[in-house]
């Protein structure tokens, strides 16, 4: 049997393929349905969604994911961690260097590697989406599909709205199978969640960006689960950005795989006793199927929960501390008048949930500072605000700065619990004089329960993006990107990141 | 100013520490000549393997124009390192007849790709004791990885451990071969944890190989990430988050120091390793000898007699749900499966190669047979490879019943392949690739490998291919058919 001979431009020929719809429509009429799992559900889902199925919300909320996610990628991509990423990738060489790297102009690498790259970029600083249950789903799944369509033929590009669907079909995935286990509600302890859903959020993107049948859809998921799972302990650590390079990498190679007929369990996702699927990532694990969308009108879960995103680069639990310090800050220049002196200070006691990889008393690196209560708590102290420049080497190794540090304590209430949906920040400072300020955050500016304003996400990224592209790209890129659901091709996002 | 104490990484650190002062001086005897025939036995299977569609979809997958690693069974073909490591490391587990260890994991499969790759890119080419001590530091650092855990003493329910320990020995192996300072080995350790971790589901389907492939290019991608300076997580072996997070029961210790003049004991001292007769799943070893003792025993009793007679068969084998498949379909499902290999022992007195090609499947004797197996899982037959057994049951229409059990396959580290048998698998694998005079001259030079000051013509053999032409004849001719090579087993 010469399975492969036949395989050769199954990928490219794969959207003609879908343009004539007579033939794809009597592809699936052939085949009959099978039986239905919680993992077919999955790879029917993915094969049969279309644009009409995208709310007016939907459509909104998701531009928005797509403008901060490539800002943030674009940012990232003056990082050190980035760098590294890059030259590794170009040592190994592609000879179908054919997709853009975030911030090299003219640079090109194969679309795996143009994956990883631009995903390490996009989690580089943490400044990337987050999502609840927790995870950053933007930078997984969209530099495999940026990178697929600069592979694409030129006639044959996929349309805005093309586009938009296969990003929501990534994130609907991730949103999908974090809700099959409670332990996936609160902040994670063992897999770091990119690493988990990101990976089978990536591959489901791209097989139906690439309209792969459904079953091979389904392949796509299992072989994308046997690239799955990186552990938290790398969280804070430099190599916490390959998680979601890899994410977004690993899930297009998956997705190229299953497209030139590899097979895998068709039970990936699907509780089997004694043997263990998607559910090895889990302690409690219950899955349930997608239910189909000729029967029901479907949801999609970014539409009852929104996402956060993030006003500086750091662990989204910082945001509360931040916002809650910002507070007292103002109160103190009020007070005092012009900038805070530490000798001012007596204690900083701070209320957050536990939660062992954050609670970091005296960082070392901008990585563990952006995973540090007390590091963000006294910058919010001294500078009223914590931004991009906070992390920079410089700001790291103030004496102001440390000198507050050691009068921080933490606290872990009852009632804090570590969940980004419930969490609370607050802190406590003591003067010297005596004077006790607080200041409490429930709910940041940027969270999905008070959401950044169109304006704000715009200026985000225009920061974010004018770091290496001239203010024209920047407009152009924010112009495209609204309107993307009415481009017949997504060049014009393209054309702007080459 | 601000104090603050470092903790102590005994751990991690100790691992980086053993990674980077092991030496060829700490290469025992023993040791040499059992990990020269685990790669003689991963080469053969490996070449074996070229020959198989997984093989050929990822080599696909993964081919580049800038090459420096020689792809195994394809003359004029090389892949950048990872990739070739990748693609050869899916070849050595394609037909799962690669060999196993205790703790449960296939060791080789992770470590030779991975090394062979890397040891291609030297601009000075390490030598052949130089090849198998990263070799064996890459064996090593996945034996003591496993006995951190007791739950790995068992066959695997959650994750397939060459996911989880395999690309942990590959980073070692490549962070030995590249000389890393041990700083550098732990950074490696940690980049490659991120990309350990495949759940026992896609075993018994294609993409099980994979597991092997990626824990050979993820190895060596870190180790080379690691060499860029990336860092990872210092505590990485010491941490429930970091390489904890694979096992419920994890209590990790540190290496013992490794000094130039000291003894290292090395867990392939201890505990040898099982290589596979046939290519199936280790378990099906039990139920093959134990089912062709009972049919010798039905045949010596009534030497006419014919196999249809059997009314009932009884298997008594550890509890496993994968690899408890009454009706296979794909041939990946008959190398996992219990009923399988006890049909075809008792029809055929084995188990080979050619057992799981479509028309050996298909044969309706073997598929009535499958459906009089019924599975009995006693309670002293624990799930691991070290203690269980095969019991069998054969029942006739005549009213008689032949038994026979087997604790210990032939090739099981408790009884291993002699070094004739382990040859004579090696020529039979490597000789549907290779000429006679190349099968010949790998076999020699394995041997000779901790003499050898230069090994390159390893990787240089594994590059030929009887049935194909250099890449670069093929292109004046039509040849592209002849790629997928199944004569042998269609």
């Amino acid at each position: 049997i010469n399975v492969c001979t036949q395989r050769s431009t199954r990928y490219v020929s794969a959207i003609s393929a879908a343009r004539g719809l007579h033939k794809s429509a009597l592809d699936v009429a052939e085949r009959p349905a099978p039986e239905e799992t919680v993992t077919s559900s999955f790879g029917r889902f993915i094969q049969s969604v279309q644009p009409r199925h995208l709310s007016p919300t939907v459509l909104q909320r998701s531009k928005r994911m797509v403008l901060d996610s490539i800002g943030v990628g674009l940012l990232g991509s003056t990082t050190d961690v980035f760098e590294l990423a890059l030259q590794h990738c170009q040592h190994m060489y592609a000879p179908d260097d054919v997709s853009f790297v975030y911030g090299r102009q003219g640079m090109k690498l194969s679309p795996t590697l143009a994956a990883f790259v631009n995903g390490v970029a996009a989690h580089s600083m943490d400044f990337d989406d987050t999502w609840h249950p927790a995870t950053h789903p933007s930078g997984a799944v969209l530099p495999a599909l940026l990178a697929i369509s600069d592979m694409l033929h030129n006639n044959s590009k996929p349309s805005g709205l093309d586009f938009l669907t296969a990003f929501n079909v990534g994130i609907e995935i991730q949103g999908r199978l974090m809700r099959f286990s409670n332990e996936a509600q609160n902040i994670p302890k063992r897999f770091h969640p990119p690493s988990v859903v990101g990976t089978l959020g990536s591959a489901a993107a791209c097989a139906r960006l690439l309209s792969l049948d459904r079953s091979q859809c389904s392949n796509a998921l299992a072989i994308a689960a046997s690239l799955a799972g990186a552990p938290m302990a790398n969280a804070a650590t430099q190599s916490k950005p390959l998680h979601i390079g890899n994410a977004s990498r690993l899930g297009l190679e998956a997705a190229l795989l299953a497209s030139r007929g590899l097979e895998a369990s068709p039970l990936v996702l699907d509780a089997v006793p004694g043997v263990a699927g998607f559910s090895a990532f889990y302690e409690d694990y219950a899955p349930h199927p997608i239910s189909s969308l000729e029967e029901d009108e479907h949801s999609f879960l970014i539409e009852t929960q929104d996402i956060a995103f993030k006003r500086f680069p750091a662990h989204l639990g910082m945001h509360w501390i931040a916002d809650a310090t910002a507070v007292v800050h103002k109160t103190l220049v009020g007070l005092k008048g012009g900038s805070i002196s530490p000798n001012l200070v007596q204690d900083i006691l701070l209320r957050v949930p536990l939660s062992k990889y954050i609670n970091r008393p005296f960082p070392e690196t901008e990585h563990q500072a952006r995973h540090s209560f007390q590091f963000n708590a006294c910058t919010a102290l001294l500078d009223g605000e914590v931004t991009v420049q906070s992390f920079q080497p410089e700001a790291l190794l103030r004496p102001e700065l440390h000198a507050l540090l050691s009068r921080v304590r933490l606290e872990h209430p009852h009632d804090n619990t570590a969940n980004f949906n419930i969490m609370y920040g607050e802190v406590e400072v003591t003067l010297v004089s005596g004077d006790v300020l607080r200041g409490r955050c429930d709910t940041f500016y940027g969270h999905w329960r008070n959401p950044l304003s169109q304006e704000s996400l715009q200026k985000k990224f225009r920061s974010n993006a004018g770091a290496v592209l001239s203010n024209e790209r920047v407009e152009r890129l924010i112009e495209a990107v609204e309107g993307l659901d009415h481009l017949d091709d997504c060049k014009p996002v393209l054309a702007q990141l080459q | 100013m601000v104090l603050f104490s470092i903790p102590f990484n005994e751990i991690t650190e100790s691992f980086g520490a053993a990674v980077s002062c092991l030496s060829t001086s700490h290469l025992t005897d023993e040791v040499i000549r059992r990990s020269k025939r685990m790669i003689l036995d991963t080469l053969g299977v490996g070449l074996l393997g070229t020959s198989t569609p997984v093989f050929n979809t990822v080599l696909q997958c993964s081919q580049q124009a800038l090459e420096n690693s020689k792809v195994w069974g394809r003359p004029g073909l090389s892949l950048p390192p990872q990739y070739a490591a990748f693609v050869n490391g899916v070849a050595v587990h394609s037909m799962d007849f690669d060999d196993t260890w205790h703790p449960a994991t296939h060791p080789s499969g992770a470590v030779l790709p991975a090394v062979l790759a890397l040891a291609e890119t030297l601009p000075v080419k390490p030598s052949g004791l130089e090849l198998l001590l990263a070799f064996n530091v890459g064996i090593e650092v996945q034996g003591r990885l496993l006995r951190f855990s007791k739950e790995a003493h068992n066959i695997p329910k959650r994750f397939h451990p060459p996911a989880v320990v395999g690309v942990m020995g590959s980073a070692a192996a490549t962070a030995k071969l590249l000389g890393l300072p041990a700083a550098q080995s732990i950074a490696a350790l940690a980049i490659a944890c991120s990309s350990a971790g495949a759940p026992m589901a896609n075993a018994a389907t294609q993409t099980k190989p994979l597991h092997m492939g990626n824990a050979a290019r993820g190895g060596l991608e870190a180790t080379r990430l690691a060499l860029l300076s990336l860092e990872g997580n210092t505590q990485i072996l010491d941490l429930e988050s970091g390489f904890g997070a694979f096992y419920p029961d994890y209590v990790p210790h540190p290496l013992a120091e490794v000094t130039p003049t000291s003894h290292y004991r090395w867990v392939l001292e201890d505990q040898n390793i099982a290589q596979k007769r046939f290519p199936a799943h280790l378990g099906m070893h039990w139920v093959a000898d134990a089912a062709i003792e009972a049919r010798a025993k039905f045949l010596d009793k009534c030497p006419n007699a014919d196999l249809s007679q059997i009314k009932k068969i009884t298997l008594r084998v550890p509890t496993s749900r994968y690899v408890d498949c009454p009706l296979p379909v794909s041939e990946h499902q008959a190398r996992h499966s219990f009923q399988f290999n006890c049909c075809t022992a008792l029809l055929d007195g084995e188990v080979t190669i050619e057992t799981f090609s479509k028309s050996h499947m298909n044969r309706s004797a073997l598929k009535e047979m499958l459906l009089k197996v019924q599975l009995e899982n006693p309670q002293d037959n624990h799930s691991s490879f070290e203690k269980m057994y095969c019991e069998i049951a054969v029942e006739t229409t005549q009213g008689e019943m032949f038994t026979a059990r087997c604790n210990t396959f032939y090739g099981h580290w408790r009884k291993p392949l002699s070094h004739e048998d382990l040859v004579r698998k090696f020529r039979a694998n490597a000789s549907t690739v290779l000429s006679a005079e190349v099968v010949e001259g790998i076999i020699y030079t394995v041997d000779h490998l901790d003499t050898n000051q230069d090994c390159s013509m390893l990787w240089s053999y594994m590059h030929f291919n009887k049935h194909m032409m250099h890449r670069d004849e093929c292109r004046s001719s039509q040849c592209n058919a002849s790629l997928l090579n199944r004569s042998t087993f269609e």
